[in-house]
């Protein structure tokens, strides 16, 4: 039984049948609203574990519920966008959203969407009481006070800056990252040449952290937005 | 006068002003004549450099005239030069005069030669107008506008040493024949001559007309009997003085007037010629620009001026154009800005201003419009510094001007009928697109619709294997559907050309891998494979329509290669371009259709291999797509069989920031 509860903001009523059709199957909870201001007061009340929040609602923009949310809550929150502008999503994502979802999109996508948040939730739970300084996911091991990350138990050879730009995915794990966000964290800037370093350190960092670069299990590339540092079993 | 008014009426009739007192009735005329034809009306006024000379009362009577033509309605004009047919003609055609009213005072002007008059000369430079005469019937005498005539006698030097030089000789040649007792018939040729070539020489004819009396003397006192006397003993002398006066007086006249038809043809072919070359040079300038600075360089062959020219867009100046005719003393900069406001009025008042004109004449240039009729293409500044132009250089410079402002129009409405033919064929299109899409739309939506119905009615009547093909015919339809519909947003962002591109710096290989999970997706029994290279590439791009490219080729290669076919993606380096190439072993493209394959809504003739429709969308954009990003895509054979598209990419350096 799936004790998870997903708040569902969509103002298109097959949309919104459609994501109810699927979380009924897959025996989530679920609670709706159609529009941002209900959206908000919902949340406030009922406080789900995941949102699923569509941008484009017919009160107040999407941008602005997400916003008002985290200004109190942590919730991981998803947002569904009918704009295929890069733009909006990297806007949502910059202000607080965990991850996105394009319209269209499949249930398959959608459903493995919810998986990686709900994995990230119970993670997160079991950092609390595991000690801060040493991060685990998968094969990897990550011991920020040392400043060493471990694959399969064995030392990886990084550079500064890749030892960095891991440790800013670890710490937000599960979450889609945008570009500007990272370079942000490690350069402390997100000038063009930093946001292009980016490519090529994340290429390199693969190389040395994944079994087949081409198809990556840590490091997902969300192209045009960002990268996500995924919850390994 | 509201310009559209000169398109809609087709008659143009023109007003000759002058300062004369029946020039009011004439106008008068001219303005019932507007009503009658529904014309449009214009007044002109040629200053010609005798105006400043001209009295008070006259000039007086001229601010009148004016005033009354403005009141009938007249667009007032004024023009300079000394040549008045001339400029009249001129204003004419480039104004697109059909009818020109003068009156007849004009007409008198006789002089002691008869001159063509200005009736005859409009009639010769403007062929195709029709002149319309006013008589006088109210019994005003014939006007003649008043000056002094010795206005111009300049105290000469140089002609003074002229005629008394000549003089000297044509005594001492006199003092020669008599000495050789030659008779006086000769002495007097001599005299004639020398008075002759004093007219040719001297720039006045009082020069002339006083050797003509000294020569006389001079015959008088040296050669008659009493010797060095001025009395004459012969009765017949006085008529020999006479005769001897007025032959010398006609052939200096005569002399004079060919002197001067000779420095008029002479200018008239130098302005024939400018005028010509000009002409020629404008037609070939092809831009605003080029024709502004091959006016801009005739006019500095022709004064030796520096030039200040301000082009002007939708009514307003822009930033002017400087042309210096020496380098090394370029117009003042603070000079230009702090008369920009004398070209800004010339602009709204459509009237020359600046230096020797009326107005603002402490400033060091003068100002004139570029323009045809009442738009006004631009504004000339020309550097007077206190030597203004001759009469001569100012009509040839207004002519210019008048060419200059005609190839702008023309320029202006050659370049809005080429952005309206780009629109139409732009249009013609995205109509085709949209007749194309919403053909090929049905086809899937029927298909889904039709499913989801029979779903709906009698779901229960299929059995698990057929529903299951059901849903995966509505699935693959709707998956086509949002294929297309992908490719139409990137259609409209190429459209809107560079704005709405989006570049950043993306590694080649992050690219290829997006691209691939969008088609593995697919069900397909295609083997893809994607060799990447050791090397981290990045470039530079829009990187949805990057992705988009791949798709679309990739997809194209399942679409038209049997079952079970090979694709292999590689890219590869080359100086400062990426390739990427997308091979398949399918069956290859004829070498007739290779042109054609990037062409809107050609969908190849041979069988799909797997019967999906095309509209033959996806490899035009991915041209377009291509080219936008300043790279080149292109097909070949591959070995033993198939087909290799190519598409290249600038590559992006960066330094690696550690």
């Amino acid at each position: 039984m799936n004790k998870t509860v997903v708040m569902v903001v969509e103002d298109d009523l097959p949309i919104m049948n459609l994501i109810v059709t699927t979380l009924k199957t897959h025996e989530y909870k679920y609670l709706t609203a159609n529009n941002g201001q209900n959206a908000i007061m919902q949340v406030s009340s009922y406080n789900p574990d995941i949102i699923l929040l569509d941008l484009g609602l017919p009160d107040i923009d999407g941008i602005e519920v997400i916003k008002q949310i985290r200004t109190w809550s942590n919730t991981p929150i998803i947002v569904i966008s009918a704009r295929s502008e890069d733009s909006d999503k990297i806007e949502a994502l910059d202000c607080g959203a965990d991850d996105y979802l394009t319209k269209p999109f499949s249930v398959e996508e959608l459903l493995a969407r919810l998986r990686v948040t709900q994995r990230r939730l119970s993670f997160m739970q079991s950092q609390i009481s595991a000690s801060d300084s040493v991060f685990v996911n998968g094969k990897l091991k990550v011991d920020y006070a040392a400043g060493c990350a471990y694959l399969d138990g064995e030392e990886l050879h990084l550079t500064p800056t890749e030892f960095k730009l891991l440790c800013v995915m670890c710490q937000n794990i599960g979450k889609v990252l945008t570009h500007k966000f990272i370079a942000d964290k490690v350069w402390g800037n997100s000038w063009e040449n930093n946001i292009g370093s980016l490519r090529v350190f994340v290429t390199t960092l693969r190389k040395k952290l994944e079994a087949l670069p081409e198809s990556p299990q840590y490091i997902q590339t969300h192209i045009g937005v960002g990268y996500r540092m995924m919850k390994v079993e | 006068m509201n310009p559209k008014n000169y398109e809609e009426k087709n008659e143009h009739i023109l007003v000759c002003l002058s300062s004369a007192p029946s020039n009011q009735k004439i106008i008068k005329t001219a303005a019932k004549m507007t009503e009658a034809f529904n014309a449009a009306f214009t007044a002109i006024y040629v200053e010609t450099p005798d105006f400043s000379m001209s009295t008070e009362s006259d000039k007086n009577r001229l601010r009148e005239n004016m005033k009354f033509a403005r009141k009938l309605g007249a667009n007032i004009e004024t023009v300079c030069g000394d040549d008045t047919a001339y400029q009249i003609a001129e204003f004419a055609r480039l104004s697109g005069i059909t009818k020109i009213v003068i009156g007849k005072s004009a007409v008198l002007k006789r002089h002691f030669i008869r001159k063509p008059t200005l009736i005859e000369q409009l009639i010769e430079h403007a062929p195709n107008v029709e002149i319309h005469i006013i008589p006088d019937s109210a019994k005003i005498t014939a006007y003649k506008p008043k000056h002094n005539p010795l206005r111009d006698i300049s105290f000469s030097v140089y002609d003074l040493i002229i005629s008394v030089s000549f003089l000297i000789v044509a005594t001492l040649i006199g003092y020669l024949f008599s000495k050789l007792g030659f008779t006086e018939a000769n002495i007097i040729t001599v005299y004639i001559l020398a008075v002759l070539l004093i007219s040719i020489l001297t720039k006045h004819r009082i020069y002339s007309l006083i050797s003509s009396i000294v020569s006389i003397i001079l015959f008088n006192f040296f050669f008659t009997v009493p010797h060095f006397t001025l009395r004459a003993y012969s009765s017949g002398y006085p008529a020999t003085f006479a005769i001897m006066f007025i032959s010398a007086f006609i052939s200096s006249t005569l002399a004079i007037k060919l002197k001067s038809q000779a420095k008029q043809s002479a200018q008239a072919a130098f302005r024939t010629k400018i005028l010509f070359d000009t002409n020629q040079l404008l037609q070939k300038a092809d831009s605003k620009e080029a024709i502004i600075d091959e006016t801009a360089n005739q006019l500095i062959k022709l004064l030796g001026r520096s030039i200040v020219i301000y082009p002007v867009e939708n009514n307003v100046l822009t930033e002017p154009v400087i042309y210096n005719v020496d380098e090394n003393k370029p117009l003042d900069m603070d000079l230009i800005t702090s008369e920009k406001n004398i070209a800004k009025w010339v602009l709204e008042h459509n009237h020359h201003a600046g230096a020797s004109t009326k107005n603002f004449s402490n400033a060091k240039e003068m100002y004139l419009s570029v323009r045809v009729n009442d738009n006004v293409y631009g504004v000339v500044g020309i550097d007077i510094s206190g030597k203004p132009l001759d009469t001569f250089e100012n009509s040839v410079m207004l002519s210019i001007l008048g060419e200059c402002g005609l190839t702008l129009e023309n320029n202006k409405n050659a370049r809005e009928k080429e952005e309206a033919a780009i629109l139409a064929k732009n249009e013609q299109l995205r109509s085709n697109l949209l007749r194309s899409i919403s053909h090929d739309l049905r086809t899937p939506l029927t298909s889904i619709s039709g499913n989801a119905d029979n779903l709906l009615s009698n779901g229960d009547a299929f059995s698990d294997k057929e529903k299951k093909q059901i849903y995966k015919d509505i699935y693959d339809d709707s998956m086509w559907l949002i294929n297309l519909v992908e490719n139409l947003l990137s259609i409209t962002r190429i459209e809107d050309k560079q704005a709405r591109l989006k570049f950043s710096s993306e590694v080649i290989d992050e690219i290829i891998n997006e691209a691939l999970n969008h088609i593995y997706k697919r069900n397909t029994n295609h083997h893809i494979n994607f060799c990447s290279s050791d090397e981290i590439i990045l470039v530079n791009v829009d990187v949805r329509l990057i992705v988009q490219v791949i798709i679309n080729i990739v997809d194209n290669a399942i679409k038209y290669t049997p079952d079970g076919s090979e694709i292999i993606i590689s890219t590869k380096r080359k100086d400062n371009m990426l390739y990427v190439s997308i091979a398949d072993n399918g069956t290859g493209i004829p070498d007739e259709e290779k042109e054609k394959v990037f062409d809107m809504f050609y969908a190849g003739a041979t069988k799909i291999a797997d019967s999906r429709r095309s509209i033959g969308l996806g490899l035009a954009l991915c041209k377009s797509i291509i080219s936008a990003h300043g790279g080149e895509i292109t097909l070949t054979d591959n070995k033993p069989h198939g087909t290799v598209f190519t598409f290249s990419l600038p590559i992006k350096e960066i330094d690696i920031n550690e």
